[in-house]
């Protein structure tokens, strides 16, 4: 289903909902003003919404709805209990049609007929007067009026007197081979032209259609007071197509086409010579006229649904039995008395209900009387009693109602041929009789999206995020019975209790987390215009490739992706990408593109954004960056193409030569990073020149829980966010060599620079070692560098919520945040990337 | 143009659209001894028919689309 149609859907929903609400408010309040407008603007609003699609019938009724409405609000018609009715049944329609469209993606045919019906019904409310001035209403009173008189066989008189001989014969042979023939009488509304119709065609493309004739309805103005615009035609057409089939075709014009069964009896070749304009056929002395009266179209309740109560089978005695012996059992039950009032009650609602269904409601009066005295006497016998007295009693009225449904012939949806009786359309009939089968009560809407308020997700977070360190405090507790109170079973316990609160706990955590998934395609959405109208503005011809749009991340950060998406974007357009004369120059395709691909690699979102521009020229950035002072001399000699590209993330570097209104004021890159970086996301990039530019951001999936390996130092822990560690080892200190001041050791062939933990937070004590003269080693990557710290020891790894430091702590630059630990104590999470 | 104006004649061309029809009526109010010319149309707007049936032109050559053809001789019925 496609986006626009789904949300169309759950608006359609709401606004169903709201109607009903606001016709119940105006129950109360029948004269508010307010409301009469608010309900107006919600038909309205709905049925506006339905026209974007081809549901006409929905907008039909909508439309009446709204004319309906429209005209209580103008005072021209009052509110009553009647129009509240008829605009709930409309509702309820409304809400039968989404669950159609829900499930099939369309409106089937069937309910042309009640959409046509339920408008009639609603238009029927408003004051006769207000026909007039719509063409369509005059066009369709018509239309009734054919339908009242017998005249309206005349019509199918012309219709068989025009017949051509050979096309007589074939649809005779066609109609007596068995195959039903319909007449339509297809008569456009005279404005119909305005609308965009073409009634011709429309009429051409009648399915299995044999004949077809035009023929005004009322006589040609002469050519010099022809309106050209005003359609006075009709059509006669004669087809083999099913009558399904028709309404199908002719579903924007239902109230406009009347369609009779074609009784081969018609089509006989001594009919039509004996007929003629005064004799129609079938009109011949043993019929009367008004028997061949036309079906219209819209079949008025032929197959209304039989009255209520309805008896099922002959098995229904013996259900009936049951259900009785079952209630006396309930009701010989000692059980505890506090639940015997509610037995009692549902004993007396299942028996009331039964004195119902069976057509007596003074038993079911008596039914209550006896519960009312049990209740108060606190003895069960009067309902046992009545049980014993009236079982015969509603055994024979429900055999007699099973009876007389069996002998009761099928509901009339069957094809009644002409001269028996086909049921006259009865207004009246119509105006109450409109049921869907389902009332609002019962049409269960069941919504497949909710609306939540952003702050309940984030409160469902926060606890979580609490439930998390409660549990973190289990094993705690567990090492405590062992240790302090010495018992082993109990700790083991404790143990196997906490696993499995973990495994709930986590995944509950990451139903949370999915519910505030979101696609990029939120982001990307943006971009297809913003290309376009950068590329115009700078000249160059741009084809922008999306890929991968229904990768989904946390919220929060496909937000804050938006912002630095968008730099990149700029900067791949507007130094990236050449100008066509420059690409064709250096041959390549004149049309540059620029690809931007969202991919999930395991618990991180990838977003690569790629031009096939002119690249990076890591000299260009070299010197630059150095001219700013960014790095000095040494740098300049050491760092190879791939740093050196990725100095463009550096603050206060512009490469452009010119500073466009676009970029190069030198604050695009840096500001990128730092966004990045601030949802725990890496960029990089990788150049090539004259081929083009890769940027790769990569960002967690969620920020919201962060795994932590737990490290221990001069008997103090801290957390190093997992991100950062690249492994754990232990070194022998003979392995540990010093060059100069620094510390290094060589690690599978790598140098890898060693420091201490203790000395870059000013601890002032030794790394210990362990009895084998190792030295712990946490290596650690940052912004490109590994390196080694030295640690007194490891602990778990352990997921947490991490909370920024506040206040005088948020200058410490060595910590990016702390977190609550199971055993109460706070844990302070290392900032890898400043202590490096 | 869907639809030619000449100077005795009127032809249509395949698909003649609404906006022809005001044309149309006005091309027959003007000169009503034009004659039609349908021969290479293969469907023209209700509006035009209309006019085509408020103005009974003489037709020299009809449609070759046997189905539109059918569809005009019976709108056009009496002469045809």
């Amino acid at each position: 289903m496609n986006p626009l149609l789904e949300q169309f859907l759950s608006e359609s929903r709401e606004f169903s909902q709201g109607i009903g609400e606001k016709l119940m408010q105006l129950e109360q309040a029948p004269a508010d003003q307010g409301l009469i407008q608010e309900l107006f603007r919600l038909v309205h609003t709905l049925k506006g919404n339905s026209g974007l699609f081809t549901f006409p019938e929905m907008t039909r009724v909508l439309h009446a709805g709204e004319d309906l409405l429209g005209m209580v609000r103008e005072g021209r018609i009052a509110y009553s209990r009647d129009l509240a009715d008829r605009l709930l049944e409309a509702v309820d329609f409304v809400g039968l049609l989404c669950a159609d469209i829900e499930a099939t993606e369309r409106i089937d045919a069937s309910r042309v007929e009640d959409s046509v019906r339920l408008a009639e019904s609603l238009r029927g409310l408003m004051p006769a007067e207000s026909f007039k001035p719509t063409v369509a209403d005059t066009r369709r009173m018509a239309a009734t009026a054919n339908i009242e008189t017998p005249s309206a066989v005349a019509p199918a008189t012309s219709l068989f007197h025009d017949l051509p001989e050979a096309t007589r014969a074939h649809a005779l042979s066609q109609s007596q081979a068995g195959d039903l023939l319909h007449w339509l009488c297809y008569t456009p509304m005279s404005d119909c032209f305005f609308q965009g119709d073409d009634p011709l065609f429309l009429a051409r493309q009648t399915p299995g259609l044999l004949w077809g004739k035009v023929r005004p309805h009322e006589p040609l103005p002469a050519l010099a007071d022809l309106d050209t615009y005003r359609c006075v035609l009709t059509f006669d057409l004669l087809t083999a197509a099913p009558r399904e089939e028709l309404m199908e075709h002719f579903r924007y014009v239902p109230d406009q086409v009347t369609m009779v069964e074609v009784d081969p009896r018609w089509l006989a070749p001594e009919r039509a010579e004996h007929a003629s304009a005064v004799n129609p056929p079938g009109s011949s002395a043993n019929q009367k006229p008004s028997e061949l009266r036309p079906r219209p179209l819209p079949v008025p309740g032929s197959d209304a649904l039989p009255a209520m109560p309805i008896a099922l089978s002959h098995e229904e005695p013996a259900a009936l039995e049951k259900i009785l012996s079952a209630q006396q059992h309930i009701l010989m039950l000692d059980g505890e008395p506090e639940s015997r009032a509610g037995r009692l009650q549902a004993v007396a609602l299942v028996l009331a209900n039964l004195a119902q269904g069976a057509g007596d409601p003074a038993a079911a009066r008596e039914v209550k009387a006896a519960l009312a005295e049990c209740l108060s006497t606190g003895r069960n016998d009067l309902l046992l009693l009545w049980i014993e007295a009236s079982q015969e009693h509603l055994l024979q009225a429900y055999a007699a109602r099973a009876h007389s449904l069996d002998s009761q012939p099928a509901p009339a949806n069957t094809i009644s041929p002409p001269g028996t009786d086909v049921p006259e359309p009865n207004p009246a009939k119509m105006e109450d009789g409109i049921k869907f089968g389902r009332r609002s009560e019962d049409a269960l809407t069941k919504p497949k999206s909710l609306k939540v308020d952003q702050a309940k997700i984030d409160r469902l977070m926060n606890l979580i995020g609490e439930l998390m360190v409660e549990k973190n405090a289990l094993p705690f507790l567990a090492q405590r019975a062992e240790d302090q109170y010495g018992v082993r079973e109990l700790s083991r316990e404790i143990k196997g209790q906490y696993a499995s609160i973990n495994r709930i706990v986590d995944e509950m955590q990451d139903a949370i987390m999915q519910v505030r998934m979101l696609a990029v395609s939120v982001v990307f959405q943006r971009f297809p215009r913003l290309v376009r109208d950068l590329s115009r503005k700078l000249g160059k011809d741009v084809q922008l490739v999306l890929e991968g749009e229904q990768t989904e991340a946390d919220k929060n950060i496909i937000e804050s992706l938006a912002d630095p998406l968008i730099h990149i974007v700029r900067n791949s357009l507007d130094h990236g990408l050449e100008t066509p004369a420059v690409r064709r120059a250096c041959g390549k395709r004149e049309t540059g593109t620029l690809s931007i691909r969202a991919a999930q690699e395991a618990d991180r979102v990838v977003i690569e954004i790629r031009d096939d521009g002119k690249g990076i020229d890591p000299a260009v950035i070299k010197r630059k960056a150095y001219e700013k002072g960014l790095i000095d001399e040494a740098a300049l000699e050491r760092i190879d193409d791939r740093e050196a590209v990725n100095l463009i993330f550096a603050a206060g570097l512009s490469t452009a030569e010119v500073v466009s209104d676009l970029s190069g004021r030198g604050v695009g890159m840096d500001v990128v990073r730092s966004a990045v970086e601030k949802i725990n996301g890496t960029v990089v990039v990788d150049s090539q020149v004259g081929k083009g530019t890769t940027l790769r951001i990569s960002l967690p999936l969620s920020m919201a829980v962060t795994q932590v390996m737990v490290i221990q130092t001069d008997g103090q822990l801290f957390g190093v966010p997992m991100d950062n560690v690249v492994e754990t080892v232990r070194v022998p200190r003979s392995a540990v060599h010093s060059i100069k001041q620094s510390l290094t050791t060589v690690l599978r062939g790598r140098i890898v620079p060693l420091k201490a933990l203790n000395t870059i937070l000013g601890i002032p004590a030794n790394p210990l070692r362990n009895p084998d003269d190792e030295l712990a080693v946490l290596l650690v990557q940052a912004g490109g560098q590994v390196l080694g710290l030295l640690v007194d020891g490891f602990k778990e790894t352990i997921g947490l919520i991490q909370k920024p430091l506040a206040g005088f702590l948020s200058g410490l630059s060595a910590y990016s945040g702390s977190a609550l630990m199971g055993d109460g104590s706070v844990l302070m999470i290392l900032n890898v990337r400043e202590i490096v | 143009m869907a639809i030619q104006f000449k100077k005795n004649r009127i032809v249509f061309h395949e698909v003649v659209g609404v906006e022809e029809a005001e044309s149309l009526l006005e091309a027959m109010q003007g000169n009503s001894s034009s004659k039609v010319d349908l021969a290479a149309c293969t469907h023209l707007h209700t509006a035009s028919l209309q006019v085509l049936m408020a103005g009974r032109p003489a037709i020299v050559s009809w449609p070759r689309d046997a189905e539109l053809r059918a569809w005009i001789e019976t709108a056009l019925g009496a002469r045809s």
